[in-house]
């Protein structure tokens, strides 16, 4: 039975598309160019600025913990949700739980911003890293809850129970038995919740106290009256060292067998 | 589940990054426009001081606004524009200035100060002065008229982009028909309207930012720009022009100013008046390509920007042009009309 | 009875981290917007004293039905290419050895830790009116030299799909994970034809998949501003754009909340419906 080539041509086909920015902000940032008035001349003369420029690294740096740790605190958060929504469903808790995980995502962004600053300032709370990082897990958990639970689809619980009759203790189930069933629903959830940490901008910008900028902040402003090939150099740091973390964890897992 | 030990070693990494220096030195926290003073000026600043300056930055005075009016703090520092100053000084968001921790005031440019709106500099003191014009391709722009007609040319249509700011755009329609461009009168409010929305119909898009990229790569042949920006093109791309519109134009001015809940006042002080200590007037002046209003700097500046009547407008010209002053209530009247400009078919 | 108390106690226990994280930075939050609606603006961008209904009067503005018209439109048609796009990808993914799926995981992820605004102006570069798509394009007779590839609902569509398609593929591919493929097969052997397996077994097999990817595009792309707003017309503006407008410009954040409170209703208005309609159902699950 001949299996139908389509979706492979489509992912090549969509990577292919996915890529084209990139290689424009890889290829731009060897420009001399600093408006894009068309090539220029090869230089480096970005990446040498960039040497001078603390302030984007520590933006930089900020973007990444925050990510890093908003990402772990959602993945656990958003799983347990995702659990409790499926093991649970019918129940009255369940759904006000549901419609408390489901509505994040319907707010828009500006006056999630705005309310959880008002928030903050009204509590008394001050403005910095870890505002920006109570923000952002507020709003990944949605995302990893919704993703986990698709994964969770038509999941029978009964495989737990049986574990369990079996004489595993909670732990053991957790860690052999659900796990690793959901582990797919958890790295998409995981990946989906970076990806919006490192990006997001508004609500970030509404809760970022003094001297706790992130990457995304700096860049809004940088567009204004900055140089953007600063950031298409940066951009293309940034990619060459996830890719070489990846191909190096690739190596790994390929010799672990 | 072979990613888990990984990502445990990046969040090992993420937390040791958590650690942070000790702060013994006091810091100097500003927010302000992205690249907006020169990191020699800072470090010259820091060093002198025994201090840190930490600058975060904003997009928009209207981003700032919102933010700050939502309850943020801890900024000793900022630079809003004018007619925000204004604003934020009606709300009491303010604290006056200390003169006598100001030395460098008497080098700012009586000239500039008889057009202010803070005349006294009783909160505020001016940093940078912006003129609104337009930028346009040489060889690509035939018989070029310096006057906000041109936005009228049928063979420019689809090549043009107008400010997308409610004041400037407003206000520079204002300015084509002759009146001020801090207007509060409905009938002349209305006119102003019918030419920006015959201007629309010329136009590719309202864009704030990305007219500059946008004529140095020739996407588009006529633009509504502020000086410094163009100044900042032309080094590269030679065939950019600019010129302020006959009938008048925009003037605006960023302005330093103290939040009322700083900590750092003293230290914010010696900094403002750092700023106009005339050489570094002029070297900032040089960095930005626009204007610090300040005496004794204008003789240090280099003669591409002395002799630039992009920089320093015609006596004649000057007269003709205005600051933003802020609205007020009559702020509803602009934003209705900005609303009917933006979503007429 | 003690079976029953223990059920109940575990559902506490695990649900507990997220309502309680939710509750607190979440619950509170959103209804200060549905507050801040119904308070008076006063023009310094403040909030003022008691309350009115001013601001939903204000909605009635026929503008507001053109705006959200044409945002209703554009997020559809987003909405859809992405799906079309994201569920080839998302079957090929589960299908394919461990290895190359996380590869192609992270090759699809990875274009998207680079800063959201610099892929909106990589995008401007692209489609330039002088650039190397445009050419080809006037080569292959397909667009007049005149026409502009930038600044209309087209463009905002493209880079639209672009930027949400991660987030359709991701649950998706969580889905369809799980799905036994065995079945397609088995349908196969029954007789079916590969596109009736494919849609009547396999798309109700991934349908929480389908639905969180759906909720995933159409919900951000119904509130956003900065796409329109670089790559838009002059007559391209959407909801997003209005809000934001409406908070920095006009510093009336009472009507920018009334407008976002209107837009959540309607949002989670279906979802209260289905809800409600299936307190009833035998089906173990929501959705």
């Amino acid at each position: 039975m001949k299996r139908s080539r389509l979706p492979l041509l489509v992912t090549i086909v969509v990577l292919f598309f996915l890529y084209l920015p990139i290689i424009i902000l890889v290829v731009n940032s060897f420009n001399a160019s600093r408006f894009g008035t068309g090539w220029q001349g090869f230089s480096m003369r970005w990446y040498a600025r960039l040497l001078h420029e603390p302030e984007i690294w520590r933006a930089a740096r900020n973007s990444l913990t925050i990510a890093l740790g908003a990402t772990v605190l959602s993945v656990v958060f958003g799983t347990t949700a995702a659990v409790a929504l499926h093991r649970f469903a019918r129940s009255r808790l369940q759904r006000f739980h549901y419609g408390l995980v489901y509505t994040p995502l319907v707010v828009p962004e500006i006056l999630m911003g705005i309310s959880l600053l008002m928030a903050f300032a009204a509590a008394g709370v001050r403005l910095g890293l870890g505002t920006i990082f109570l923000a952002h897990v507020t709003f990944c958990v949605s995302f990893v809850a919704m993703t986990v639970l698709a994964r969770l689809q038509d999941f029978d619980f009964a495989v737990i129970e049986a574990a369990q009759d079996l004489g595993a203790g909670w732990g053991t189930t957790l860690r052999k038995v659900l796990l690793p069933l959901i582990a797919p629903g958890i790295l998409a959830g995981a990946l989906l919740a970076f990806t919006l940490s490192i990006d997001d901008f508004v609500i970030t910008f509404f809760v970022a106290g003094p001297g706790s900028t992130t990457l995304p902040i700096r860049i809004y402003s940088m567009i204004k009256y900055g140089s953007p090939p600063l950031i298409n150099a940066l951009s293309t740091i940034l990619l060459t060292v996830t890719f070489t973390a990846v191909a190096a964890s690739q190596r790994i897992s390929r010799s672990k067998g | 589940m072979k990613r888990r030990p990984i990502l445990a070693l990046l969040v090992l990494a993420a937390a040791a990054s958590f650690v942070s220096c000790g702060r013994s030195r006091p810091v100097l926290n500003i927010y302000t426009w992205a690249e907006y003073f020169k990191p020699d000026i800072i470090r010259r600043f820091e060093r002198e001081n025994g201090c840190r300056v930490v600058i975060d930055t904003f997009d928009s005075n209207e981003a700032m606004y919102a933010k700050l009016k939502a309850g943020a703090s801890g900024y000793d520092l900022l630079t809003p524009s004018s007619y925000m100053v204004s604003l934020m000084s009606s709300q009491e968001m303010l604290q006056p200035l200390d003169h006598g921790l100001l030395p460098n005031l008497i080098h700012v440019d009586p000239e500039y100060l008889k057009i202010a709106i803070d005349k006294t500099m009783h909160h505020s003191v001016p940093y940078m002065i912006v003129n609104t014009g337009l930028a346009y391709l040489k060889s690509k722009v035939a018989d070029f008229v310096p006057s906000w007609s041109m936005f009228d040319r049928a063979d420019l249509k689809g090549r043009m982009t107008l400010l997308n700011d409610m004041r400037e755009t407003i206000g520079a329609g204002l300015k084509s028909l002759g009146y001020s461009l801090n207007s509060t009168d409905p009938h002349e409010l209305r006119q102003a309207k019918e030419v920006v929305l015959r201007w629309r119909t010329r136009i590719a898009k309202f864009e704030n930012e990305q007219y500059k990229t946008g004529i140095a790569s020739g996407e588009f042949l006529l633009v509504h720009s502020y000086s410094g920006d163009i100044l900042q093109v032309q080094r590269e791309n030679p065939d950019v022009a600019f010129a302020i519109p006959r009938e008048g134009t925009a003037i605006s001015v960023d302005d330093l100013v103290i939040p009322k809940a700083a900590g750092e006042v003293r230290l914010a002080h010696v900094f403002i008046s750092f700023l106009h200590d005339p050489r570094t007037a002029a070297e900032n002046t040089v960095f930005l390509s626009y204007l610090c209003p300040n005496k004794e700097g204008y003789t240090l500046l280099p003669a591409e920007l002395r002799d630039n009547p992009a920089v320093f407008m015609s006596h004649e010209l000057r007269a003709r042009s205005e600051i933003f002053a802020d609205l007020g209530a009559a702020n509803a009247l602009y934003v209705k009309i900005w609303d009917e400009i933006k979503s007429a078919k | 009875m003690k079976a029953d108390t223990r059920k109940k106690l575990q559902e506490a226990l695990v649900s507990s981290p997220s309502l309680l994280w939710l509750g607190l930075f979440f619950l509170f939050p959103t209804l200060l917007v549905f507050v801040l609606a119904l308070r008076p603006a006063n023009p310094y961008g403040g909030i003022g004293q008691g309350w009115t209904l001013e601001n939903l009067r204000r909605l009635a503005d026929p503008s507001y039905l053109e705006v959200a018209r044409r945002t209703l439109e554009i997020s559809l048609v987003t909405t859809v290419i992405c799906l079309l796009l994201a569920v080839p990808i998302g079957y090929y993914l589960a299908r394919v050895s461990l290895k190359w799926r996380n590869l192609f995981l992270m090759l699809i992820i990875i274009p998207f830790w680079t800063n959201f605004l610099i892929r909106v102006f990589a995008w401007k570069v692209l489609l330039h009116p002088e650039g190397p798509i445009k050419h080809i394009l006037v080569f292959l007779g397909l667009v007049g030299p005149q026409t502009s590839l930038l600044y209309n609902a087209g463009a905002v569509v493209l880079v639209s799909v672009y930027t949400f398609l991660p987030f359709t593929i991701l649950p998706i591919y969580a889905a369809a994970d799980k799905f036994d493929f065995q079945l397609l097969e088995a349908a196969r052997d029954l007789g079916a034809r590969k596109f009736q397996a494919f849609r009547r077994i396999f798309l109700p097999g991934i349908r929480r998949g389908l639905f969180t990817a759906i909720l995933f595009v159409f919900i951000p792309a119904l509130g956003s501003y900065v796409i329109p707003d670089i790559v838009g017309g002059p007559g391209g503006e959407l909801i997003g754009n209005k809000i934001a407008q409406r908070v920095f410009v006009d510093r009336n954040l009472p009507l920018a909340s009334a407008i976002s409170a209107v837009l959540i209703l309607s949002v989670l208005a279906p979802l209260a419906a289905v809800l409600f309609l299936q307190r009833k159902d035998e089906r173990p699950e929501i959705l």
